[in-house]
């Protein structure tokens, strides 16, 4: 099938403290959180300078952790939903200076979205580090009509917007932050492979 | 790249533009328009000199829009192993060479947010034909340009009436010194900062750049090495079953293309990699000289970049 063994794919890892860097910018979502805390403690124990250049924009939804942030990090903001913290985020980064690290943790979707705007500012790989956290719904794009599907969790889903029923590739898009989506019953109309829940 | 792709090229015009340094226009003897290439690239020249043959990188420093001459500038070394002498001194208007095609090595970030560009004496060539591809565009730069004294200044004019107030001068003999911790740590996110100049310059630049905290993918340098002299030694080319004897002043690479075996390259400087050469059998020490080799490879022996890096050893067998 076409959703397997494709490069494009993200991969994520562990978060680690870089403390090379000279500003530290960390978003977090929800469980996303723990992985953030993490890096605290770690710079803690290695660079306590760090954390003085230390921010932290969370999304505290079920697992309120702003005031395990606050007892190391003194600018801590936080918000009701990824858009409200994605907005605030972009004008962070167009006030920040070379020398700044990103660390995202949270569900993928939300890594995604954060990193469409990283890009934009020409952030690169040696400069973003992120934990995938949470849930793998993924932001489906059909490549038909070009609209996004959010929260898709099944490997076939239908369009939101042309209804066509979409097979969701492994082929990512850094630039749209979204899997591709590519009809599915092109050949017979109608005749789709078994439904299944893949990405939860 | 060798010599049999080189392009015939005529000296057109010659000018001396400071004490050392002499600026060469080239233009296809066959007529027409040369290869087209991007701001950064370098060409290598080949000069038929007394009894041997000079290859040297110099950086295009022409306008990129403009291919019926290229254009370079050439600093008399002190120490020359010949090549810059030989520009200097034999090369005339009407005069012949030949140049391998345009190689970018050191090409501006395309997503760059900013560039600071960072020039030393004639380090400023690359950058003169990047800044024809930066002028007009919408991202923002800077040219910090150093030289010992305003007579060194090469292309000043040129760049004063194109770049106005992004351009920084610093003298030596003025005691002006780029003050590169409060220029680096100032950056906006985004920057990409290129450096080429001396040695000690461009090792200063990317030490600095990371003490701000900047991570390698946005610190750009190019530096051609000169091949250093040192010890003569023989090696062995085993594919061609040919004894090779390196004199003190001439390169592994220059010895080896003497003894009628060809060697692909591309910057004859220790950058490109390209001249990469497995070694199979060593009775002695390398010396590396070159910037792509990592530390860890260079501990193996098991290759070495014949453009710049020499050995002292009893026995040395390459595989060509």
């Amino acid at each position: 099938m076409l959703v397997t063994g494709i490069k494009s794919k993200p991969v994520y890892a562990p978060l680690q403290a870089d403390t090379r860097g000279r500003y530290h910018l960390m978003l977090g979502m929800g469980v996303g959180a723990a992985p953030l805390l993490r890096v605290i403690a770690q710079m803690h124990t290695t660079a306590a300078a760090a954390l003085k250049h230390t921010r932290v924009l969370y999304i505290p939804e079920a697992a309120p952790a702003i005031e395990q942030f606050r007892a190391s990090v003194g600018d801590v903001q936080s918000f009701a939903d990824a858009a409200a913290l994605l907005d605030r985020f972009r004008v962070i980064l167009g006030q920040s200076l070379m020398g700044t690290r990103l660390y995202v943790a949270g569900p993928e979707s939300f890594i995604g979205l954060a990193m469409k705007i990283a890009l934009e500012f020409n952030l690169n790989k040696d400069e973003i580090r992120a934990e995938e956290c949470g849930s793998l719904a993924r932001r489906v794009y059909c490549i038909h009509c070009r609209a996004t599907t959010e929260n898709v969790r099944t490997n076939i889903v239908r369009c939101i917007a042309c209804e066509r029923w979409l097979l969701v590739r492994d082929h990512y898009s850094r630039r749209v932050a979204a899997y591709m989506g590519v009809m599915v019953d092109a050949e017979v109309p109608g005749e789709l492979p078994p439904v299944k829940e893949m990405f939860l | 790249m060798n010599d049999s792709q080189t392009i015939a090229v005529e000296v057109v015009g010659i000018e001396q533009v400071t004490p050392q340094i002499k600026h060469f226009k080239l233009a296809p003897v066959a007529g027409g328009t040369l290869p087209v290439f991007s701001g950064g690239s370098h060409i290598v020249v080949v000069m038929q000199g007394a009894g041997r043959v000079h290859r040297n990188p110099y950086s295009l420093l022409s306008t990129p829009q403009q291919l019926d001459t290229y254009e370079i500038g050439v600093r008399r070394m002190e120490e020359s192993r010949g090549g810059s002498h030989f520009m200097h001194d034999a090369v005339e208007v009407g005069s012949r060479l030949e140049i391998a095609h345009p190689i970018n090595l050191f090409g501006l970030d395309k997503i760059a947010r900013k560039h600071l560009l960072i020039a030393g004496g004639i380090g400023i060539t690359p950058f003169l034909a990047q800044l024809e591809d930066l002028h007009g565009g919408d991202v923002p730069y800077e040219l910090h340009y150093s030289v010992r004294s305003h007579e060194h200044a090469a292309f000043l004019e040129r760049l004063r009436r194109r770049e106005g107030a992004r351009l920084h001068m610093y003298y030596d003999s003025e005691g002006q010194t780029i003050a590169f911790e409060s220029l680096l740590a100032t950056q906006p996110l985004g920057t990409h900062v290129y450096v080429c100049g001396p040695a000690g310059m461009i090792k200063h630049v990317i030490a600095t750049a990371q003490l701000c905290g900047w991570p390698d993918s946005h610190i750009h340098w190019e530096q051609f090495s000169a091949p250093p002299v040192g010890d003569a030694f023989e090696v062995f080319l085993s594919r061609s079953k040919k004894n090779v004897h390196v004199p003190p002043d001439q390169s592994l690479l220059e010895s080896i293309e003497a003894a009628g075996v060809e060697v692909p390259y591309l910057c004859r400087g220790g950058v490109c990699g390209f001249c990469h050469t497995r070694i199979l059998e060593l009775d002695g020490e390398l010396i590396h000289n070159d910037h792509y080799l990592s530390d860890a490879d260079k501990a193996k022996g098991k290759s070495i970049m014949p453009c710049v890096s020499r050995a002292r050893c009893k026995t040395l067998v390459l595989d060509l």
